[in-house]
């Protein structure tokens, strides 16, 4: 791969709670497509904290997308919630650094349906490719 | 607990301007209960200006530090090593311990990254309020222990006015009229006639309208 290449490929990192979906998700993804996928397991997004994100973006990730259990099917009760409240506060802070805020997205997701899960990556990769690289230097 | 919260980081920004190594040192105390100055807010806050920094193309690198109260000198002197290694300190605690710092490393510039906004407590997870405003003089005993200085707007001594309505204060029907906070209470407690004990206009000298205060314990000094 040449070095332009490699500058243009586009990372996505994904926050995921592990009852979200099972690992054979991450084998059925859409190898194809030049994008660098990242998938970080937590054992409950709540884990998901506000620096672990920026920390994404810091080690070059051009977008994240954190994908949760269904508020009514969190097992840790309050988990899908907190995770909310977090991106959304995440997203404050990137805009105040001038960083598009679409660039990180939150879905809720359920283990019994891989299918929405899966289109909701796609659809994550399309938007980071539609924005562009984080830094294009 | 002092209750505090982050500037918006354009201003950090603008402060930190002129230094190339920054150390961001975090208080584990009261402004770590209320999210603005402990590890985890020093990590984002870390993490967000690395990130504009690249952004505008600028560098600067940035230590992280955390000790368990920037107000006390054993706590402090953990954080010297670190201190002395970097052009300036932004300090997450409160403007007591931005001083605390300043006054034991006088070469250093500390920032303040926090408004330090009261005196308060947690009322639930995610929401705090002002509870005192250190008048020098408690006067809680007479008034079951709900402060008129600090909840009543017009801090009455001697209230309530006649403004108050279904609870609520005239000023803004969002804030709770102390006064009748102070009459449920002392009802509930016996204690309604407190109310005919006449509350002469108070003594501010004992405030921080008699100027800055200092206490000193003789029997703690060696
Ligand atoms: S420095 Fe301020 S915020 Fe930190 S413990 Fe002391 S009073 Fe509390
Ligand atoms: S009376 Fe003074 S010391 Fe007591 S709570 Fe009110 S402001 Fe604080």
């Amino acid at each position: 791969m040449s070095t332009t290449e490699i500058s243009s490929e586009i990372k996505l990192t994904i926050y995921h709670c592990n009852n979200a979906f099972g690992n054979d998700i991450t084998h059925n993804i859409i190898d194809k497509e030049k994008i660098n996928l990242k998938f970080i397991n937590m054992a409950c997004s709540s884990m998901v904290k506000d620096v672990f994100i920026l920390r994404a973006f810091e080690s070059g990730s051009d977008g994240v997308l954190v994908l949760v259990c269904r508020e009514e099917g969190c097992r840790y009760v309050e988990g899908s919630k907190r995770a909310k409240k977090r991106v959304e506060r995440v997203k404050k802070l990137l805009d105040e650094i001038k960083i598009d805020p679409k660039r990180l997205s939150f879905f809720n997701v359920s283990p019994d349906n891989k299918d929405a899960t899966l289109k909701i990556i796609k659809e994550a990769v399309i938007n980071i490719k539609n924005i562009g690289p984080l830094y294009s230097f | 607990m002092i209750v505090g919260e982050q500037k918006p980081i354009t201003e950090i920004i603008e402060i930190i301007a002129p230094y190339k190594q920054l150390l961001i040192l975090g208080c584990g105390t009261c402004v770590k209960t209320c999210f603005a100055g402990g590890e985890d807010e020093v990590a984002t806050l870390a993490s967000m200006i690395r990130l504009a920094f690249k952004k505008d193309s600028k560098e600067i690198k940035i230590a992280e530090q955390t000790v368990e109260r920037q107000c006390e000198n054993e706590f402090i002197q953990e954080a010297a090593q670190n201190i002395a290694k970097n052009d300036a300190i932004l300090s997450l605690a409160c403007g007591a311990g931005v001083q605390a710092i300043a006054k034991r490393f006088p070469k250093v510039p500390v920032l303040p990254g926090i408004n330090t906004t009261f005196i308060g407590i947690q009322e639930q997870h995610g929401i705090f309020t002002e509870e005192c405003q250190g008048c020098g003089n408690c006067g809680l005993a007479t008034f079951g222990a709900i402060c008129p200085i600090t909840r009543c707007s017009k801090k009455l001594l001697n209230g309530p006015c006649g403004g108050s309505q279904n609870g609520k204060c005239e000023v803004n029907a969002n804030i709770e009229c102390a006064w009748q906070l102070i009459i449920d209470r002392l009802t509930q407690l016996g204690q309604l006639s407190n109310l005919r004990t006449y509350i002469p206009p108070k003594n501010w000298r004992t405030s921080i309208s008699g100027g800055p205060r200092k206490l000193i314990r003789e029997d703690h000094i060696i």
